[in-house]
């Protein structure tokens, strides 16, 4: 179990057209200023030992004058010293909308199984999810959006539904073609027609 | 269609020489009736079996008037099946012995292996059954019955279990315990049964080998399966896959906790366990998912009877307003819609039905409503496009309702290509009504909510089988 660089993480969705944010590593505050170019960014702690990134406050959002980015950069650096070795991700901040979760898992018996749901903080409290076996069909994405309590606040039409029905497809279509365990893109953050996958973790 | 690819891949245990034998000998047949293999002797004895029956023991030279052998090897003729039912220690060689002697299929019903941890026992017996290609159903199970070639290898005696009228359903079910009991329900509903398996430890013959026969066979109708674990996965899938576009099968699932669940390292992972991914399989696969055994037998029943729907449109029919309530609840609690009358059976319906009747669904036809007022109301349903399928509620305590509803009832229900399924509540007259109606073919329901997540599972396979094919 590895969790792939984040760096890898953006270049294999990009290989298969999933969209995710603009990120560098940074190392330094100057670093960060000049990723920013003047527009909000968020800056987190990346660490094979750091699972929960915002319970451990290692993410510091929307953050867009240099003063505000050197400090951040500074207090972020003093907690991450724990979970050694570490990294620190500048990321192009994604307009607030609804966060979805969209998975991987091998299941023992039945193998690669895709997940979509609820995401972001909502994802263990309201369990509000679809599974199914891969290869899926356009026809079982459908079925997953449809199993959803939340499917009117996700898909709330049927251009919304197309695009996210598009996206499981593309992901399931990259997790099967890779030698990947698990995935999680969480949160996926769904904005002005179009999404962002905001958060990878894939692990080989 | 990219499905179809894997298919022959797949390796399939034969089942005909064990389903369909011209002979059989029952290895541990005996003349004390406290022992297991008396029990089966017993029963190949009551069913009729017409093939030839072989008692092995190696004491007695006669059991149950039948000459015995000491062992498969004297025995002169072919064997096509051999039961199994002696002491785990010795089924092995005896295992041996069946196939030295070109056996077609066994059933061991000893248990002693695998279940109890003598895993070596098991996998000697899984060397031997490869060796000589030996389809084996078991050990540790009830094996299999076939009410129409009589072949019973249960050693349940028949005054504990009632045996099964000939029918379409057939039921597999891992644990013996399980599996009679249910059987047993099945054999007091108004539906029969095409074959049963109990297949116990799974260790050569397994649930993808009993749904792949289950597939092709046609006197199976419907397939109902109780399972806590299937140990070929994929080749499951592509088994149920092909399955489910020929026939129903409904499923019930035991074991909810997640035994393999191993410290998540992903949102995913700690979300989708292993009975979740189950869930997953039954739905994207086409299968109706019973949640209790009541469910299982609801579903069996309607699958059995009713055409497949066109969609979710319902009409509901009620000689007692207060059901009509309750019933237009069942509906929207399990996904379905009440209907609406289309003009043309808005006008047919108004002239059949006497001024107190307000012509709209639910349709209150009062309680005085008789065979002749019930049989105009289908008679307009059946033709109206707008209704996908009917739900018809007969109250017997009503004035108007007796054995001429029954009787009209059984009239559509049997001849209609939408589907019609009936509510009944209420005691020993209407029980005796149910059992009229059901043996007739019309699926019979307790309450609105039966009828309704009866007639949902038929709706969502419906369009399960339509999307797919």
């Amino acid at each position: 179990m590895e969790l792939l660089d984040y760096t890898k993480a953006h270049a294999l969705l990009t290989k298969y057209a999933i969209r995710s944010v603009e990120s560098k590593y940074v190392t330094s505050a100057k670093d960060a200023v000049a990723f920013s170019r003047g527009k909000p960014i968020v800056m987190k702690v990346i660490s094979q030992k750091a699972l929960h990134k915002s319970k451990n406050k290692l993410v510091a959002l929307n953050l867009i004058s240099p003063k505000e980015i050197e400090s951040n950069y500074n207090e972020l650096k003093k907690r991450a010293q724990q979970f050694r070795p570490y990294k620190i991700l500048a990321q192009q901040m994604v307009k607030n909308g609804l966060e979805i979760i969209i998975g991987g898992k091998i299941d023992q018996q039945f193998g690669k199984m895709i997940l979509i749901g609820l995401g972001g903080i909502y994802v263990e409290t309201f369990k509000d999810f679809a599974l199914r076996v891969c290869p899926i069909t356009r026809h079982d994405a459908e079925s997953m959006l449809q199993q959803l309590k939340s499917r009117s606040i996700i898909a709330p039409n049927a251009q919304a539904a197309s695009n996210i029905m598009d996206l499981i497809l593309k992901v399931s279509k990259m997790y099967e073609e890779n030698n990947i365990q698990e995935l999680d893109l969480n949160p996926v953050i769904l904005h002005d027609n179009t999404y962002d996958a905001v958060d990878l973790r894939i692990i080989k | 269609m990219m499905l179809m690819k894997k298919e022959n891949k797949i390796k399939y245990a034969n089942l005909e020489g064990i389903m369909h034998p011209k002979s059989v000998a029952i290895i541990g047949a005996s003349n004390n009736p406290d022992k297991v293999g008396h029990v089966i002797m017993q029963n190949y004895i009551d069913s009729g079996y017409p093939g030839k029956i072989y008692p092995i023991n190696i004491n007695d030279p006669t059991i149950m008037g039948y000459k015995a052998y000491k062992s498969v090897l004297d025995v002169k003729g072919q064997i096509d099946l051999a039961v199994i039912a002696v002491p785990a220690q010795i089924v092995n060689s005896v295992l041996e012995e069946c196939g030295k002697v070109h056996v077609k299929g066994a059933v061991v019903v000893s248990g002693g292996f695998a279940e109890v941890g003598e895993t070596k026992l098991q996998d000697e017996l899984v060397r031997i059954a490869k060796k000589y290609s030996i389809p084996v159903i078991g050990p540790n199970c009830l094996g299999v019955m076939d009410p129409r070639s009589r072949v019973d290898t249960l050693f349940l005696p028949t005054f504990k279990i009632d045996r099964p009228k000939i029918g379409g359903v057939s039921f597999a079910a891992q644990s013996g315990a399980v599996g009679s009991s249910i059987l047993d329900l099945i054999n007091n509903e108004g539906f029969g049964l095409a074959r049963f398996f109990s297949y116990g430890n799974a260790a050569v013959v397994d649930e993808t080998d009993i749904l792949n026969y289950l597939a092709n066979d046609k006197a199976t109708k419907v397939i109902v399966l109780y399972i806590e674990g299937v140990k070929r996965g994929k080749d499951f899938i592509e088994t149920a896959k092909r399955t489910t576009k020929l026939k129903p099968i409904v499923v019930i699932k035991g074991g909810v906790t997640d035994a393999g669940a191993q410290a998540a390292h992903s949102h995913t992972a700690s979300l989708a366990g292993s009975h979740e991914a189950y869930d997953a399989v039954f739905r994207q696969f086409g299968f109706s998912t019973a949640t209790d055994i009541k469910d299982l037998l609801n579903f069996a029943k309607i699958f059995d009877t009713q055409p497949l729907a066109t969609s979710n449109r319902i009409a509901i029919l009620t000689n007692g307003g207060g059901a009509g309530v309750l019933a237009t609840d069942a509906l929207y609690q399990n996904n379905l819609v009440e209907a609406q009358l289309s003009k043309e059976s808005e006008k047919t319906l108004r002239k059949a039905m006497p001024p107190i009747v307000n012509v709209r669904l639910p349709l209150d036809m009062a309680g005085d409503a008789d065979d002749r007022r019930f049989g105009a109301a289908l008679e307009a349903i059946e033709k109206d496009p707008n209704i996908d399928a009917i739900m018809a509620i007969v109250l017997f305590q009503t004035p108007g309702a007796d054995s001429r509803v029954a009787a009209t009832m059984i009239h559509y229900a049997t001849q209609m290509t939408k589907p019609l399924v009936v509510v009944s509540i209420g005691g020993s007259y209407t029980r005796a009504h149910k059992e009229m109606m059901e043996s007739a073919g019309v699926p019979v329901y307790d309450s609105p909510t039966d009828a309704a997540k009866s007639l949902a599972a038929l709706i969502n396979y419906s369009k399960y089988k339509k999307g797919i094919l």
